[in-house]
């Protein structure tokens, strides 16, 4: 019971001393106001990989993200890293995502790969279709392995856009029908990082949409967002 | 810290420039860029927004180039560009705004680079630099743009006969070393299943070329040793063109040949092959398609057809672009070749009792035929030489040929080459003579100068032998060089009579137009050129009869510089593409008659600046034909 609770509170984490500075920096960063408009800020769109579905069970293998700076995805301003592994996921896992065990092994350890996504992210919103998932994963593995809970804004594309499409809304649930919607072309589905620019192309689908309604900031964007989640329940 | 995923690379080495591009330089520029996202109708870049900051590749989508935004409608659409493509280039190297409005057609992505790092890029990478400052070299290219934008909606489908070789060769050619065994390679082409082989120095030079239809006709059945080396038994003569020729190229370069490979070669390496095959994907009807079905055409419907495939061949590249100087060629070369099996069917009809008398005639191509510079529009102008034979004379001669040059004429234009007008054609007794009587005739014409015989010039001076024995016409050509070089008074007759007609440009305003408003490109474009050509050639003894050779062999002998007759030659062609435009779009409109008229308010702006400039050169010329004739 001592060990379990421990390790939720995240107080069998180990940091060396470098490790607790760049933690202590990132908390340290100030929040940017929820006010800031879209074309003037930067926001990162996120997309992970896991080693199945169960958000209580399954590990954090891959993080990949890209960065909406002033509208614009900065190509130059993205970022990809696999966590090292205990255990392979397996066979059938391995086919979807595509990165093999050797990958899964040879992947950076846990803390610093998760230092270097929140030194990558600062405190700027996050973006993702589903946040649900994507964010649990990320909350639960740094939990673990940085002893902090992570707290941070989120924007959830699977409600935004069927807020803003009402009329596609019903015949529409994945990532993969919005972007066919709106011809956006994944070479590498599966691919937190493909992924992540296919996701953040259709945010900025929205970001225009949103201009047509008047909303021109996140908090805008969260209204529009919470008014949806009233109406629809996505899968 | 960035990540770049590879299926941005691939996007990027699928399309020109980036294509040839290092990876190293590739990374820095993707690095460097944002990724846009515009909605439909959405203005991307604009002249009110300024010196141009951005260069932009879509990712996806279509965005179109609009003259006046105001009125924007289809019917200012200029530029239409799509996946891959990128744009402002002009305004970016030039430091300044754009002249258009560019707007998303559709939901559109484009990669941007900002105008300091596009800068950078310029300098790091050559084939990009290439890329961007040759497309915009000069405004002849843009307007290649402008054509082609015009017509894509006619032919959207037959678009690739334009792009370059390097984007059709699809996979690395299997080579060999001359030296190795015949028997090698066919395991080798058979293992790997391929229909080709070719053999390179250690250098990567071809040298010779072994296809399976090859190997029947020359292992097979002669019964070939297969243990000596294959260069032995391979084509050697090998036709090269550089990635940068167009397939179109290609295309005729085979038609004209008969072959089915063209090498692709680059600074003396092999970079691939292109095969018929290829080619056959990128056109409705093949160019080799349209030869064969003439050669072996056995009624006048079949040659209607095959007249009536050129002309949409022409069409087709037009709205691709093709140059003026191949699409002329192109015309000549199927025309040729419909007249020679019009001529052949008709002596195949007529002299049934009498074979050998082809051998006694040449048919003469008069007027721009002669010079390889037919439009769509060209009226016949053909005439005949004879030999006399022996205990024959001239007339019954003559009274023998002029039924047959008769059913000629008119089974040409039951082809679509209008009869012509000033009865220039061989069924016309003047124009059916022996070779001594034309001599006579020229001998006349150069002797007396009237304005008839300088009138005549401007027509029988552009003979070419066509069909027949061209011995007759050869021989004529040559004392006709030296008879009429020897005559400067006639020179300076035709030199006068050709200054006679002046470009329209005027000192004030730009063009001089008539009460019609309109231009005549014909008579006050082509012929200023084309006059003087003739007379440069004369003078200096050139046999040839197109303007363009005339001009390029006559400079060195009248001491031009090689970079003004260029310029004299972009501008004749220029205006040459502006009259077939003019012809390909009334016709297409079901006009019945084809004139040469336009107003020049009916120009895009940017032509109406280049035809100016064309008159332009046209008076250069006339200049110094009036400085070498003393006018």
């Amino acid at each position: 019971m001592k060990n379990w609770l421990t390790r939720w509170l995240g107080g069998g984490v180990q940091l060396d001393a470098h490790q607790k500075q760049r933690l202590a920096d990132w908390q340290a960063l100030p929040r940017p106001s929820s006010a800031q408009p879209f074309d003037a800020g930067r926001c990162v769109v996120v997309d992970v990989e896991a080693s199945g579905l169960n958000l209580m069970e399954d590990r954090l293998i891959s993080i990949g993200a890209v960065a909406v700076v002033n509208g614009k995805v900065a190509l130059g301003d993205s970022f990809y890293v696999v966590l090292q592994q205990a255990t392979v996921s397996d066979k059938h896992n391995i086919l979807l995502h595509g990165i093999g065990g050797a990958a899964q092994t040879e992947g950076k350890p846990a803390a610093d790969a998760l230092l270097g996504f929140l030194e990558y992210l600062r405190r700027d919103p996050l973006v993702a279709f589903h946040v649900t998932y994507d964010q649990t994963m990320i909350q639960r593995a740094i939990r673990q392995f940085l002893g902090v809970k992570f707290r941070h804004s989120w924007s959830d594309l699977a409600y935004l856009m069927p807020a803003l499409n009402p009329a596609l809304a019903s015949r529409y649930r994945s990532l993969d029908d919005w972007a066919d919607s709106f011809g956006i072309l994944n070479d590498a589905r599966h691919n937190a990082l493909a992924d992540a620019l296919v996701t953040a192309q259709l945010l900025q689908i929205g970001f225009s949409q949103c201009g047509r309604r008047n909303i021109a900031d996140f908090s805008g964007l969260r209204d529009l967002e919470e008014a949806q989640r009233w109406v629809s329940m996505p899968v | 810290m960035s990540a770049i995923h590879v299926s941005q690379l691939s996007f990027f080495a699928a399309h020109a420039p980036f294509d040839r591009m290092e990876p190293a330089h590739l990374l820095w520029m993707l690095e460097r860029m944002q990724l846009g996202y515009y909605a439909r109708d959405e203005v991307i870049v604009s002249p009110e927004q300024g010196r141009v900051e951005r260069f932009l590749v879509i990712k996806q989508g279509v965005v179109q180039g609009e003259q006046n935004v105001a009125h924007a409608s289809d019917a200012d659409t200029w530029l239409e560009l799509v996946e891959g493509e990128c744009f402002p280039l002009g305004a970016l190297l030039a430091h300044r705004a754009v002249a258009s409005t560019y707007r998303a057609v559709k939901d559109t992505f484009c990669y941007e680079l900002a105008l300091a790092d596009f800068q950078q890029l310029l300098g790091l990478s050559a084939p990009f630099r290439d890329f961007c400052t040759r497309r915009i070299a000069n405004l002849l290219e843009h307007s290649k743009q402008v054509i082609q934008a015009q017509y894509t909606h006619s032919s959207s489908e037959q678009q690739s006969l334009a792009s370059p070789l390097s984007a059709i060769i699809r996979s690395t050619p299997v080579t060999c070393t001359p030296q190795t065994s015949v028997r090698e390679v066919l395991e080798r082409m058979h293992a790997s299943r391929i229909g080709s082989m070719i053999a390179v120095d250690e250098r990567g030079f071809p040298l010779g070329i072994l296809t399976l239809p090859d190997v029947l006709e020359r292992i097979a059945l002669p019964q070939a040793d297969i243990t000596q080396p294959v260069i032995n038994v391979m084509t050697t003569e090998l036709t090269f063109l550089p990635p940068q020729s167009l397939a179109y190229e290609a295309a005729l370069t085979m038609a004209k040949m008969g072959f089915r490979h063209v090498l692709v070669v680059e600074n003396d390496k092999l970079l691939g092959l292109v095969t018929e095959k290829d080619l056959f994907a990128l056109q409705r009807v093949g160019l080799r398609q349209i030869g064969s079905s003439i050669r072996h055409a056995h009624n006048i419907e079949a040659l209607q057809r095959a007249a009536s495939d050129i002309r949409q061949m022409a069409h087709n590249m037009m709205a691709q672009g093709v140059a003026a100087e191949q699409l002329t060629q192109f015309i000549s070369t199927f025309n040729d070749l419909l007249t020679v099996r019009v001529i052949e069917m008709a002596y195949a009809e007529s002299f049934a009792d009498a074979p050998q008398l082809p051998a006694q005639l040449c048919w003469m191509a008069l007027g721009s035929e002669g010079r390889f510079e037919q439009t769509l529009n060209t009226d016949q102008d053909n005439a005949l030489i004879f030999k006399v034979p022996e205990g024959v004379t001239a007339d019954a001669m003559r009274e023998r040929l002029l039924p047959v040059a008769r059913r000629i004429n008119e089974q040409l234009a039951a082809c679509g080459f209008p009869l012509c007008r000033g009865n220039v054609m061989a069924s016309n007794p003047q124009w059916c003579l022996s070779l001594d009587e034309w001599k006579a005739k020229f001998s006349n014409w150069i002797t007396n100068g009237t304005p008839e015989a300088l009138l005549h010039a401007s027509i029988f001076f552009d003979f070419r032998p066509l069909h027949g024995t061209h011995e007759l016409a050869d021989e004529l050509r040559t004392w006709l060089a030296r008879a009429a070089s020897n005559n400067s008074r006639f020179l300076h007759q035709m030199a006068e009579n050709a200054m006679s007609i002046r470009p329209p440009l005027g000192v004030i305003r730009d063009f001089v137009v008539g009460k019609e408003h309109t231009l005549d490109l014909k008579l006050n474009g082509i012929t200023p050129f084309v006059d003087a050509a003739r007379i440069f050639s004369l003078a200096a003894g050139v046999t040839h009869t197109s303007t363009l050779s005339r001009l390029r062999n006559s400079a060195a002998k009248l001491n031009i510089h090689p970079a003004e007759i260029e310029a004299w030659i972009d501008a004749f062609l220029f205006i040459q593409v502006l009259r077939m435009r003019h012809h390909d779009e009334a016709q297409s409109g079901q006009d019945d008659e084809l004139d040469n008229l336009i107003d020049p308010e009916d120009l895009h702006e940017l032509d109406r600046r280049i035809l100016k400039e064309a008159f332009r050169q046209a008076r250069k010329l006339q200049a110094r034909l009036a400085v070498e004739y003393h006018l």
